[in-house]
C-alpha cells in the first residue's frame, strides 16, 4: 500500500467519524417533502434539493406539491394510512389540530440545540407556531391583512389619507360607496375580517379558550353598524359572501374603495387592474394596526423515520439564502429577517408599490389577531362564521345571530 | 322399464347436476373477482362507515364507542345538516323539470325538422362534458362583472345593478341547479328519444283514425309508453344530482354561507377541513338512506320496470 492511498483512506474515516450522526446514518435515505400550492417554484425547489443532496450524499427528496385545498384532505389520508411526508408545508391555523392530534413532531428541543437557527426570524412570526409552549413549523412564507385604498376614489370623495379608527372607516366606505361604487371589502376565509372585531375590542373567547366571549352589547352594535353599512351600499356586500377571487377581483375593477386583504392579493389585484400604479393604489395599516396572518411554515411529520434528516432540509430551506431567493422571485416575506432585509431592497426599486404593500407584513407583527392556537378552529370557523354571516347581510338581527353563533361555539368547545 | 333404461335415467339426472354445478362453479368465478372488488370498495367500507357512525374517531386517535350521540347532533342540533338536506331534496326535485324539458327537445328532434341531427348532436354536447369544466363555464356566466347573463340582463334593462348570482342567498341554489339541469339534457333527452323511437308507429295511426288530436296521442299513447324512460331519467338524474359535489364544489363551494350546501359537500367538508370523519359518517349513512328510499320510491312508482324497454 503506498503512501498516497494509506492517505486518502486516513482522511475518509477521519472524515467519517468528523460527520453528524445523522449523516453517518443517513446513505440511501428518502425525505419526501409536501408543499402547498407552490409548484411554480420547481426550478428554486431542484436547486435546492440539489445543493442539500451534495451535503448529504445518498439522501434522496421526493417533493409533491398539492392544491390548496387538496392538502389537507391529502395529509390526513396519508397520516391514516400512515405513510405522511416527512416535511410538511402548512398555511393558517391547521397544523394546531395536526399538532394536538400528535401528528406533527414537537421543535423545541431542535431549537433549543441551534438558538441561532432560532433568531434568524422574526419572534413574532415565530411565536404564531407555538401550541401548548411548543414549537411546531418554522416560518416558509408569511403574510398578513393590511387596508388597500384606491387612491383615485378617495380623492374624488375628498378623502386624503387612509382612515385610523373603525369610525372613519365606515364613514370613508359611506362618502366613496355610491351608485355601483362601494367603500370597503374585506377578505372573509380563515378569519381575515377578524380585525374589524379586534379594532372594536371584541374577543373570540376568553383567555383560555373555554368559552365564547364575543356575545357582548359591542359586538351586537358592531355588527349592527355593518349590516346597515352593508344595506346602504356602503360596504360590498361581497365582502361577506364571496371566498379570494371575488372580492380581489371586484376591488381589481376600481369601483371599491378599500380592501382588507392579505399581502398575496396584490399580485392578483395588480394583474386584473389596469388603474393600478404607486399614484393610484396606496397600502397601509387597517385601524389600530391590527391584521391577520396567513402564514406558511415547515413542519415535520411525528411519523418521519428520519426526522433529523427532515428538520435539515427544514434548516435548509430556510436558511437565508434560499429564504432570500424566495423572497426575491416570489416576491414575499420569510419571517427569516436577513433573507427579508434583502428581498424587500431587490422590490424597492422594480416595483415601489410591492415594497409599500410589503413592508406593511413587517410593522406592527405583535398586532397580529384571529391566528388562535386552537387545535378545533376549523369547526369554531364553522360555528361562527354563518352566524356572523346572518347578522351583516341581515338575515337576523344582531343579538339573535350573536346568540345563535354562541350557542354553536360553546357546543364546539364542550365537545372538545 | 329395462335395467339399462333405468341406469340412463339415474344417470341424466347427475349429469345435468354435475352440469349445473359445473356452470354454476364457471358462473361465480367469472363473477368472483368483480363482488371481491365490490365487496372490498362498497360493501366493507359501507359497513365500517355504519359502525363509525356510532363512535367518536380522528386520525390517531382510537375511536371510543358513543352510541347515537353523532344522529342526536345531527337530528337536534345541526342547522346547517338541515339546511343541506333541504338543499338535497331541493336539487331532487329540480330533475322533473330537466326532464319535462329534455322530454320537449327528444320531441323536437323525433320529428322531421331539418337538420335534426345537427341539434341532436348540439343538445347531447353538455353531457360528455367534465363537470369541472361545466362549473367553470357556468361560474362564467353568472358572473357578477364579466358574466353573460349579467350582460345581456342588463342590456335588455333587466336589471339596474349586476346581480351577484353565485354570491346571492338567493339565486346562488337556482343558478347551480340551472347548471346542473343544462349538463343532464343531452342524456335525459338520447334516453327518452330511445323510448320514443320504440313506440310502434301504428299505434299513432289508429288512434288519429280514431280522431284523437296530437295532445291526446301525446297524452294517451307517448306518455304512457315512455314512462320507464322517464323513471330512469329520474333515477340517473336524481342519482347525479344529489352527487353533483364538483359542480358545487367549483361553482360556490358549498356558498354563500350554506345556501348551496348539499349532504355530500357538507359530508366532505366535515371529514376533510374540520376532522370530524365520525358525524360525517353519521350523515353519510342518513345520506344513504335517503338515496335507498327515493330510489325505491321512484321504482315503484314506474311499476318497478325502471329503464325497461317497451315491445309491442
Amino acid at each position: 500500500m503506498d503512501r498516497r492511498t494509506v492517505l486518502k483512506t486516513g482522511l475518509a474515516a477521519a472524515g467519517s467519524l468528523a460527520m453528524p450522526a445523522y449523516l453517518r446514518a443517513q446513505s440511501n435515505k428518502k425525505i419526501s417533502i409536501l408543499t402547498w400550492n407552490i409548484a411554480d417554484q420547481e426550478a428554486l425547489f431542484k436547486e435546492e434539493f440539489e445543493e442539500f443532496r451534495k451535503a448529504n450524499p445518498g439522501v434522496e427528496i421526493e417533493w409533491l406539491d398539492k392544491k390548496g385545498p387538496d392538502l389537507p384532505a391529502f395529509y390526513q389520508t396519508q397520516l391514516v394510512a400512515g405513510t405522511a411526508p416527512d416535511v410538511i408545508d402548512i398555511q393558517g391555523a391547521l397544523w394546531v389540530e395536526w399538532a394536538a392530534n400528535g401528528a406533527l413532531l414537537d421543535l423545541t428541543p431542535y431549537f433549543h440545540n441551534d438558538p441561532a437557527f432560532v433568531k434568524m426570524f422574526n419572534p413574532d412570526y415565530m411565536s404564531a407556531f407555538v401550541y401548548e409552549k411548543k414549537n411546531y413549523l418554522v416560518p416558509f412564507y408569511v403574510a398578513k391583512t393590511l387596508l388597500y385604498y384606491n387612491k383615485t376614489m378617495f380623492k374624488e370623495a375628498g378623502l386624503s389619507a387612509p382612515p385610523k379608527s373603525f369610525d372613519e372607516l365606515l364613514t370613508f366606505s359611506q362618502a366613496m360607496g355610491k351608485g355601483e361604487k362601494t367603500g370597503f371589502l374585506t377578505l372573509n376565509f380563515d378569519w381575515l375580517y377578524w380585525p374589524l372585531m379586534k379594532m372594536n375590542g371584541i374577543e373570540l373567547l376568553t383567555p383560555d379558550f373555554k368559552k365564547p366571549a364575543f356575545n357582548t352589547a359591542a359586538a351586537a352594535e358592531l355588527l349592527d353598524r355593518l349590516a346597515k353599512s352593508t344595506a346602504s351600499g356602503a360596504i360590498n356586500k361581497i365582502a361577506w359572501t364571496g371566498r379570494w377571487v371575488e372580492p380581489n377581483g371586484a376591488f381589481a375593477a376600481g369601483t371599491v374603495g378599500m380592501l382588507q386583504a392579505h399581502s398575496a392579493s396584490y399580485f392578483f389585484v395588480k394583474g386584473q387592474g389596469r388603474w393600478i400604479n404607486p399614484d393610484t393604489l396606496g397600502a397601509a395599516q387597517a385601524p389600530g394596526d391590527w391584521s391577520t396572518p396567513t402564514n406558511h411554515g415547515f413542519g415535520v411529520s411525528k411519523s418521519s423515520k428520519n426526522p433529523e434528516l427532515a428538520f435539515a432540509l427544514v434548516k435548509h430551506m430556510t436558511s437565508v439564502k434560499w429564504a432570500t431567493r424566495l423572497a426575491q422571485i416570489r416576491r414575499v416575506l420569510t419571517a427569516n429577517i436577513e433573507a427579508d432585509k434583502a428581498g424587500l431592497d431587490s422590490v424597492k426599486a422594480d416595483d415601489p408599490l410591492a415594497y409599500a404593500v410589503l413592508r406593511t407584513q413587517l410593522e406592527h407583527t405583535d398586532k397580529m389577531t384571529g391566528n388562535w392556537p386552537l387545535a378545533n378552529d376549523a369547526q369554531i370557523k364553522e360555528a361562527f362564521w354563518p352566524e356572523f354571516q346572518n347578522a351583516v347581510l341581515g338575515r337576523k338581527d344582531a343579538k339573535t345571530a350573536l346568540a345563535d353563533a354562541e350557542r354553536a361555539v360553546s357546543r364546539v368547545l364542550r365537545r372538545a | 322399464m329395462s335395467a339399462a333404461a333405468m341406469e340412463t335415467s339415474i344417470k341424466r339426472p347427475r349429469f345435468a347436476e354435475r352440469r349445473s354445478t359445473r356452470k354454476a362453479v364457471l358462473v361465480w368465478s367469472f363473477l368472483a373477482p368483480s363482488l371481491l372488488i365490490f365487496l372490498l370498495y362498497r360493501i366493507l367500507p359501507l359497513g365500517w362507515n355504519v359502525v363509525l357512525s356510532f363512535e367518536a374517531w380522528s386520525p390517531l386517535k382510537p375511536a371510543v364507542f358513543i352510541g347515537l350521540e353523532n344522529y342526536q347532533e345531527m337530528f337536534t342540533d345541526d342547522d346547517v345538516f338541515w339546511q343541506a338536506l333541504w338543499n338535497t331534496l331541493g336539487i331532487i326535485a329540480s330533475a322533473p323539470a330537466g326532464i319535462a324539458v329534455a322530454l320537449g327537445l327528444a320531441l323536437l328532434v323525433n320529428s322531421n325538422i331539418r337538420g335534426r341531427d345537427v341539434y341532436r348532436t348540439l343538445i347531447f354536447l353538455s353531457y360528455p362534458l367534465m363537470t369541472v369544466a361545466v362549473a367553470i363555464i357556468w361560474r362564467w356566466m353568472f358572473d357578477e362583472r364579466v358574466g353573460l347573463i349579467n350582460y345581456v340582463a342588463r342590456s335588455f334593462h333587466l336589471a339596474d345593478s349586476p346581480i351577484p348570482f353565485l354570491n346571492s342567498f338567493t339565486w346562488a341554489l337556482p343558478c347551480v341547479i340551472v347548471a346542473n339541469i343544462w349538463q343532464m339534457l343531452g342524456f335525459y333527452m338520447i334516453i327518452i328519444l330511445t323510448g320514443l323511437q320504440t313506440i310502434p308507429a301504428n299505434l299513432y295511426e289508429a288512434a288519429e283514425i280514431d280522431g284523437a288530436n296530437s295532445f291526446r296521442r301525446f297524452l294517451r299513447i307517448t306518455l304512457p309508453l315512455l314512462k320507464p324512460s322517464l323513471f330512469l331519467c329520474f333515477v340517473i338524474g336524481m342519482l347525479n344530482s344529489v352527487t353533483s359535489f364538483d359542480l358545487i364544489y367549483v361553482m360556490t363551494n358549498g356558498g354563500p354561507g350554506h345556501a348551496t350546501e348539499i349532504l355530500v359537500t357538507y359530508i366532505y367538508k366535515l371529514a376533510f377541513n374540520q376532522t370530524r370523519f365520525d358525524y360525517a359518517a353519521a350523515i353519510t349513512v342518513v345520506f344513504f338512506l335517503l338515496l335507498l328510499a327515493v330510489t325505491w320510491g321512484a321504482n315503484r312508482l314506474s311499476g318497478g320496470n325502471v329503464g325497461a324497454v317497451e315491445h309491442d
